[in-house]
């Protein structure tokens, strides 16, 4: 057993969960309804990369920056024109919750439409080597830099900066930010637009490292969903934590499965057993252990 | 028989099963406010349970029943971990089981043929095609009629008070001491059960299953007939079901006639999300609006309140 190997595919797994979870969880503790949408606005980052890189012919790290101005702009028009309404007018938690799936299909076959349902393949090919027993793949390395940066940013923007302050006093308690001056629609756009760019840069990772089709988000997002509610929903400290969780688990998961002669289908099993046990023992997370947070 | 009057008899039948299964959400969101994105997960159990069970030599009656209660012990079960928390809970636990059960079906060869699906044997064999269609449809239509009265019944019975209260005020519900879970656990039960029976009717009438009947754009179909036709209204409902099917098949028929310059099949699922948000942002309350409780009681007290009426 290669354990050097599981252990680095873990951190491979964590990251990616952990890009796409932070910015779930973020919009998720701000807006207070999961985005299910979430899971195509990840397939349309891996597109709108591969329309630059594949056919547009750039290079790579631009494609990354436009997969995060486009998703993000979707994020915002969808905040803009769908969610803010709906939130004015008074929709309950379900409302939301139906028309973020609604949004999902409009994009998901948006997506289609442009580009097709067959999966499409990025041409590029990644540098690989060996150190001692691992075997590394130069866009595993950069996945997980990408990780660090994100959380090392975020923590930065969240505690140091006037927007970051506001959105956790806009997430603590909305009314109370706004009468102390907050502008709160000005940091929903904020979260909203860099949440959906960091999905964009999430699906764009799964993108290269597999194959794109718009149903590209859907697997990622269960393994999300477990992710934002074992760190604690709307907890950004939580979510990391979470995400190496998972990522071990999923790993460490999928050998056993193998051992024991079961289908490795059943990875995507792993972390909804953990959003059961969570649920039913802590549901509310790890986030009590961030009360900082 | 004449083809058109075939084809029309055909989409009632399918009507009909997902009027059964919108019902059954009627029950759960309309009147409660429980979120099942996994409703396909439901209609799933029974078709298979139901499927299985005929295969195994069960009479078709009782692997009807039998489908409906397996699946009524999966809602249960399914719904426990996450029904005493909030709303987007329950929708996240019910929406990945519908994915993991698919995947273990999928998986799991021996259990019912994983990938390549199952047949099952016509309930109506005796007769030619034709009779096999019209008893398909009075059957099905005798299960909606069965489960529309008992919807009625049960919404405007003391238990169907409670489900609104809970929907409303779950604070207030608790004060009045009805214990949420437990009243949660048993509409959730009967929503399954309701589903699940949904399915069996399906399995029966297509003959054939496999895991890609029955994709997450099910539960979608679903939630978009309750919508449309009017949460908590379960006339409005069925007309709600009515109306996505024949707009289902409008977008196929039309694919014959008009060149469009756009995929029928994505250009309907756009729409179906364009329809829905447009529904939630300016008419939440649907086609129908809630039904009002109707009762001897509530007839009594009105025509007291308002003697000129009538």
């Amino acid at each position: 057993m290669n354990w050097a190997q599981i252990l680095f595919n873990s951190a491979v797994t964590g990251s990616l969960y952990l890009i796409s979870a932070v910015a779930l969880t973020l919009v998720y503790g701000l807006a207070r309804f999961p985005n299910f949408a979430h899971a195509e606005i990840m397939a349309l980052g891996g597109f709108i990369g591969y329309f630059v890189a594949e056919q547009l012919g750039a290079p790579m790290p631009l494609a990354f920056v436009a997969a995060f101005l486009g998703s993000g702009l979707i994020g915002y028009l969808s905040y803009r024109g769908i969610f803010k309404p709906l939130a004015d007018r008074g929709a309950s938690l379900i409302h939301l919750m139906v028309a973020s799936m609604a949004l999902g299909f409009i994009l998901r076959h948006t997506i289609g439409e442009i580009w097709g349902f067959s999966p499409l393949t990025f041409s590029i090919v990644w540098p690989a080597f060996d150190v001692g027993p691992l075997r590394i793949s130069l866009n595993w390395i950069i996945l997980i830099i990408t990780a660090v940066v994100v959380s090392v940013g975020l923590h930065f923007v969240l505690t140091k900066t006037k927007i970051g302050k506001a959105i956790r006093a806009t997430a603590s308690n909305p009314k109370l930010a706004l009468s102390s001056g907050i502008n709160t629609t000005k940091v929903m756009i904020f979260t909203w637009f860099v949440s959906a760019g960091l999905a964009g840069i999430a699906g764009l990772f799964r993108g290269v490292e597999t194959r794109l089709s718009p149903y590209l988000g859907w697997d990622i997002l269960l393994p999300t969903f477990a992710v934002a509610v074992l760190g604690g929903i709307g907890s950004f400290y939580g979510a990391i934590v979470a995400a190496i969780i998972i990522g071990l688990a999923e790993n460490i998961g999928v050998v056993l499965l193998s051992q024991v002669g079961l289908s490795t289908e059943y990875r995507i099993a792993i972390p909804f057993v953990i959003l059961i046990v969570v649920l039913i023992f802590k549901p509310q997370g790890l986030a009590k252990a961030f009360k900082g947070n | 028989m004449d083809p058109i009057l075939i084809y029309a008899v055909n989409a009632l039948v399918y009507i009909g099963i997902f009027a059964i299964v919108a019902l059954s959400l009627n029950a759960e969101y309309g009147y409660t406010g429980l979120a099942n994105f996994g409703k396909v997960a439901f209609f799933m159990v029974g078709a298979y349970s139901y499927a299985l069970l005929v295969q195994a030599g069960v009479p078709w009656p009782l692997a009807m029943a039998l489908a409906a209660l397996i699946s009524s012990i999966f809602g249960l079960l399914v719904s426990l971990p996450a029904i005493r928390l909030r709303e987007d809970y329950l929708a996240i636990v019910t929406l990945t089981f519908g994915e993991i059960l698919r995947i273990f079906i999928k998986s799991e060869d021996w259990l019912a043929n994983g990938v390549w699906g199952i047949s099952i044997p016509p309930v109506f064999a005796a007769g030619d095609f034709v009779t096999g269609l019209w008893m398909n449809l009075a059957l099905v239509f005798g299960l909606l009629v069965a489960c529309y009265i008992f919807m009625s019944l049960l919404a405007n019975s003391p238990f169907g008070r409670i489900m609104r209260a809970l929907r409303e005020d779950q604070v207030a519900a608790d004060a009045i001491g009805k214990n949420r879970i437990v009243y949660k656990s048993q509409i959730f039960m009967i929503g399954s059960a309701m589903a699940g029976l949904g399915g069996a009717l399906f399995a029966n009438f297509v003959g054939y299953i496999a895991p890609e009947s029955f994709l997450p754009i099910i539960t979608f179909t679903i939630w978009m007939m309750v919508i449309l036709g009017g949460p908590a209204n379960n006339f409005g409902v069925i007309i709600g079901a009515a109306a996505v099917q024949l707009f289902e098949r409008g977008t196929i028929i039309l694919k014959d006639y008009v060149t469009l310059p756009i995929d029928p099949t994505n250009l309907q699922n756009i729409l179906f999300g364009v329809i829905i948000i447009t529904i939630l942002m300016f008419r939440p309350s649907g086609l129908f609006k809630e039904s009002k409780i109707n009762t001897l009681g509530t007839r009594r007290a009105m025509r007291w309140l308002n003697p000129s009426s009538k």
